[in-house]
C-alpha cells in the first residue's frame, strides 16, 4: 500500500486563461511558465504534502481546456474534496463570470465541497479587480479566499497547504458536514462504498474459478 | 469567450452518445485533432442521466430518438412525506438514466475502462443482488461460493446440484468437449439444462439469471453467456456486475475527459447546419453557427446529420418509477437498500425484460428512495403497453410504494448508417443490451475503418509517469516510467 494517509481531490475551475494551469504546476513542479506541449495527456498532478505529521496525498484536476467552450463535464466534479475556483485580477471579465462558474457547481458538485475563491496573477500591474471586491464576494458565498500569483509563487504552497489542513481536520471530526468527512465515513462504512476500477485492478487479477471467491470480498476503496 | 475555435480539424464528432465519446477519445488519443460538439446542453445525448425536472422537461419536448413519452406523479397513493414538492425539491438529487446499464465486472466496458486507463475518471458500485421470480416471489440467485452455501432459496441437495452444473460449464470449452455437450449442438439452452436433471429451481436460477436465456436460446449462447457471468464473479462484490455511480451518463463523459485530455475540443449547444465534400480536397466542409470547418472525417450520433433523412421505428421501451420502499424482502435491501437486478420473463420466455433497482448506494436519487428502471425490445409504439405484461408480475401486493412513473420509446433508425456524403459515419442508436458490448463493437468499428492499424484507446500513461519538460527525469524510479519506455530501459540492462 502506499505511504499516506489522506488522499484527497481538488479540482480548479474558472475561466480560460486565468491561470489554472500554472497554479497546479508551481505548487506541484516549481515551474513557470509551463511548456504548453507537456499539458498534453496530463489530466491531474499529485503531490504528497505533510500537515501536521501527517501524509497526504493531493490529487489537483484541472479543466483539460474543456472550460474554453463552457463545456465541463459535470463528471469532473464529483468526488471532489475541495474546489478552488480562480479568476485574474488583472482582467474583470474573469470575475464577472464567478456567478456562472457558482451555479455550474451548486449544479454538479457536492453540496459540502469545500471551496476556495482565488485571485490570481497579483503580479501585474494592472490590477483591476481590489483584494477587498473579492474578499467580500468569497464571504458572500460562504468561500476561503486568497490572492496568488503562480508567476512569482506567491501564497501557492499556501493554498494547497491549507486546503489540506483544513480537508484534514474536517476527516477528522466526521461530522458528516463536509465531503472530506462523508468520504473518511463511506470508507469506514462498508455498504456505502464505491469502487474505483484502478485501485481495484490488481485484485481483478485474482484467480476466480467457477463460483469465485465471494467470501469476505469486501470493497474498500484506496481514495 | 473570446477565443476563437479552430478551423482544421482531422476529425469532427457530433454528439457526446457513449459511442461517439469513445471514437472521439480514441481519435485524440493517437494524435488526431478532434472537435466533438452536441446540440444539446449536456453530454451524453440519449445515453445521458438527468435530474428529475430536467427528465421532465425533456419527456414534454420528445425528440425523434425519444419518443411516446409521459410521466405521471402518483401523489394520491402517497402515504409518506414523499410529496410531489419533495421529490421536486431534491430534483438535483436524482441522476436518471435513459439508457440505464450494469456492467460485467470482466465485460468489455471494464476491460476497455482498465485497458485505456479512462476507469481513473469512474467509480462503480458493485450490485448487491441478482434476483428472480420463483412462485411469484422475488428471491436472490446465490452467485458467489458463499452465497451458495449461505443461501436459504436451496435446499443442501440444490446446492450440490448447482455447484456440480456451473463448475460443468465452466469447464466447457473447445478444447474439453465431451459427448455430453456436443449432443446438444444445435438445440436449445433450456433442452441442455433439463437434460442435466436439475430441479425447477434450478432451472430457473440458470435460466432467468446466470445463463440470461429465454426459452429459444440456443446451447452455445446459453453456455456463452452462462461463462462470462461466471468469468466475472469475485472480482468486485458478491454479484458479477457493476453499476457506475451516479448513472450512465457519467460513462460518456469519462471518454470526453480523456479526448479532451488528449487536444480534443469541446463545444456544447453547437449543431452542424450543412455538410459537403471541399471541392478542392478530400476534406469535408461543415457549416456551423456561421462558421466554416474543415475536416478529414465526420462521425454523427444518428439524427445529427443535416439532410440525412432518417426513419425511426420503435427500439426499446422504457418504464422509469420512482418508489419510497423497495422490491422484494428485507433480506434483499439491506443497510436502506440494495442495488438490485432482476430479469423478467413474459409470453412463455419469448419476451423478457430487464429491472434494474436502484438505491440511494448508488448516487442516483436520495436516501430513503428508490428508482425502479425497466426495459424491454419495443413491441409497439406503446411503452407503458408493452411493459404492461412485467410490471403486472413485479408491483403487486406487497408492491413498492411508486411517486413517480415515466415511459418513453428509444428509437433507432431504419435504414442504417446511409450518409450523404461519403467519409460521413454514422454511429449506431442504443441495441437493448445489458452491457456495452454492442456500443463499444459499434465504436471499434468505425474508428478502425477511419483509422486502419492505430491501437484502438490505448493505456493513458499515469500522472506520475509524464515526463515533464524542464523536469529530471532521473528524479523519476524506473516505475514511474511509462511501459514502452520501461521495456526499451530493460532491453539496454539486458544487452550490456
Amino acid at each position: 500500500m502506499e505511504d499516506y494517509k489522506f488522499l484527497f481531490k481538488i479540482v480548479l475551475v474558472g475561466n480560460a486563461g486565468v491561470g489554472k494551469t500554472c497554479l497546479v504546476r508551481r505548487f506541484t513542479q516549481g515551474l513557470f511558465p509551463p511548456g504548453q506541449g507537456a499539458t498534453i495527456g496530463v489530466d491531474f498532478m499529485i503531490k504528497t504534502v505533510e500537515v501536521e505529521g501527517e501524509k497526504i496525498k493531493l490529487q489537483i484536476w484541472d479543466t483539460a481546456g474543456q472550460e474554453r467552450f463552457r463545456s465541463i463535464t459535470q463528471s469532473y466534479y464529483r468526488s471532489a474534496h475541495a474546489l478552488i475556483l480562480v479568476y485574474d485580477i488583472s482582467c474583470q471579465p474573469t470575475f464577472d463570470c464567478l456567478p456562472d462558474w457558482l451555479r455550474e457547481i451548486q449544479e454538479y458538485a457536492n453540496s459540502k465541497v469545500l471551496k476556495i475563491l482565488v485571485g490570481n496573477k497579483t503580479d501585474r500591474d494592472d490590477r483591476e479587480i481590489p483584494t477587498q471586491i473579492g474578499e467580500e464576494f468569497a464571504k458572500q458565498h460562504d468561500m476561503y479566499f486568497l490572492e496568488t500569483s503562480a508567476k512569482e509563487a506567491e501564497n501557492v504552497e499556501r493554498l494547497f497547504y491549507e486546503i489540506a489542513a483544513e480537508l484534514i481536520s474536517q476527516a477528522r471530526s466526521k461530522d458528516g458536514s463536509s465531503a472530506a468527512a462523508a468520504a473518511a465515513a463511506a470508507r469506514q462504512a462498508d455498504t456505502g462504498s464505491s469502487i474505483g476500477l484502478s485501485s481495484l485492478s490488481a485484485k481483478a487479477a485474482q484467480s476466480n474459478c467457477c463460483g469465485g471467491s465471494g467470501s469476505g470480498s469486501s470493497t474498500s476503496q484506496a481514495g | 469567450m473570446s477565443d476563437e475555435l479552430p478551423e482544421q480539424f482531422d476529425l469532427v464528432v457530433i454528439g457526446t452518445g457513449f459511442p461517439e465519446s469513445c471514437i472521439a477519445a480514441a481519435a485524440s488519443r493517437i494524435g488526431k485533432t478532434v472537435l466533438h460538439i452536441d446540440p444539446n446542453d449536456y453530454y451524453g445525448d440519449v445515453w445521458s442521466s438527468f435530474n428529475l425536472e430536467a427528465l421532465n422537461q425533456l419527456l414534454e419536448q420528445p425528440s425523434p430518438s425519444l419518443l411516446n413519452a409521459s410521466y405521471t406523479w402518483h401523489d394520491a397513493a402517497t402515504e409518506t412525506n414523499w410529496t410531489r414538492e419533495a421529490l421536486l425539491a431534491k430534483s438535483r438529487r436524482f441522476s436518471l438514466d435513459l439508457c440505464p446499464r450494469i456492467a460485467y465486472s470482466n465485460g468489455e466496458l471494464v476491460k476497455l475502462l482498465i485497458k485505456s486507463n479512462i476507469c481513473r475518471y469512474a467509480e462503480f458500485r458493485a450490485l448487491d443482488h441478482v434476483c428472480m421470480l420463483y412462485n411469484d416471489e422475488l428471491v436472490s440467485v446465490p452467485c458467489s461460493r458463499s452465497d451458495v452455501f449461505n443461501t436459504k432459496t436451496l435446499s443442501i441437495v440444490e446446492k450440490r446440484l448447482l455447484m456440480k452444473f456451473l463448475t460443468a460449464c465452466a469447464d466447457n470449452g473447445e478444447d474439453k468437449c465431451n459427448e455430453d455437450t456436443l449432443a446438444f449442438r444445435g438445440r436449445t439452452f433450456q433442452e441442455y439444462l433439463e437434460a442435466q436433471k436439475v430441479t425447477p429451481k434450478i432451472a430457473s436460477c440458470v435460466l432467468q439469471a446466470i445463463a440470461m436465456c429465454n426459452a429459444n436460446t440456443s446451447f452455445e449462447v446459453g453456455m456463452q453467456r452462462t461463462q462470462r457471468f461466471l468469468g466475472s464473479l469475485g472480482r468486485y462484490g458478491n454479484t458479477p456486475f457493476l453499476f457506475p455511480m451516479y448513472g450512465c451518463g457519467e460513462l460518456p463523459q469519462c471518454f470526453c475527459r480523456l479526448c479532451a485530455v488528449y487536444g480534443g475540443i469541446y463545444c456544447l449547444k453547437r449543431s452542424v447546419d450543412n455538410i459537403c465534400q471541399a471541392t478542392d480536397s478530400q476534406e469535408l466542409l461543415l457549416s456551423s453557427a456561421g462558421k466554416t470547418l474543415r475536416a478529414t472525417h465526420v462521425v454523427s450520433a444518428p439524427g445529427y446529420l443535416p439532410g440525412m433523412v432518417c426513419e425511426l421505428q420503435p427500439h426499446i421501451s422504457r418504464g422509469l418509477f420512482i418508489a419510497s420502499s423497495a422490491l422484494g424482502s428485507e433480506e434483499l435491501n439491506k443497510g436502506g437498500g440494495g442495488v438490485n437486478l432482476l430479469r423478467l420473463l413474459a409470453d412463455e420466455g419469448k419476451r423478457e425484460a430487464v429491472l434494474l433497482q436502484l438505491s440511494h448506494y448508488s448516487g442516483t436519487c436520495p436516501e430513503g428512495l428508490f428508482i425502479f428502471h425497466l426495459t424491454t425490445p419495443a413491441v409497439s409504439n406503446d411503452p407503458a403497453a408493452d411493459l404492461a405484461v412485467f410490471t403486472s408480475q413485479i408491483f403487486k401486493a406487497p408492491a413498492p410504494q411508486i411517486l413517480y412513473s415515466a415511459y418513453f420509446t428509444l428509437t433507432t433508425p431504419t435504414n442504417t448508417a446511409l450518409s450523404p456524403v461519403k467519409s460521413v459515419y454514422c454511429t449506431a442508436a442504443p441495441a437493448y443490451e445489458l452491457d456495452y458490448d454492442a456500443a463499444i463493437e459499434n465504436a471499434h468499428q468505425i474508428f478502425s475503418q477511419l483509422y486502419t492499424d492505430a491501437e484502438f484507446l490505448p493505456r493513458a500513461p499515469d500522472p506520475e509517469e509524464i515526463v515533464v519538460e524542464g523536469e529530471d527525469p532521473s528524479a523519476l524510479n524506473e516505475n514511474s516510467l511509462p511501459e514502452d519506455l520501461r521495456a526499451q530501459l530493460q532491453e539496454m540492462d539486458i544487452t550490456e
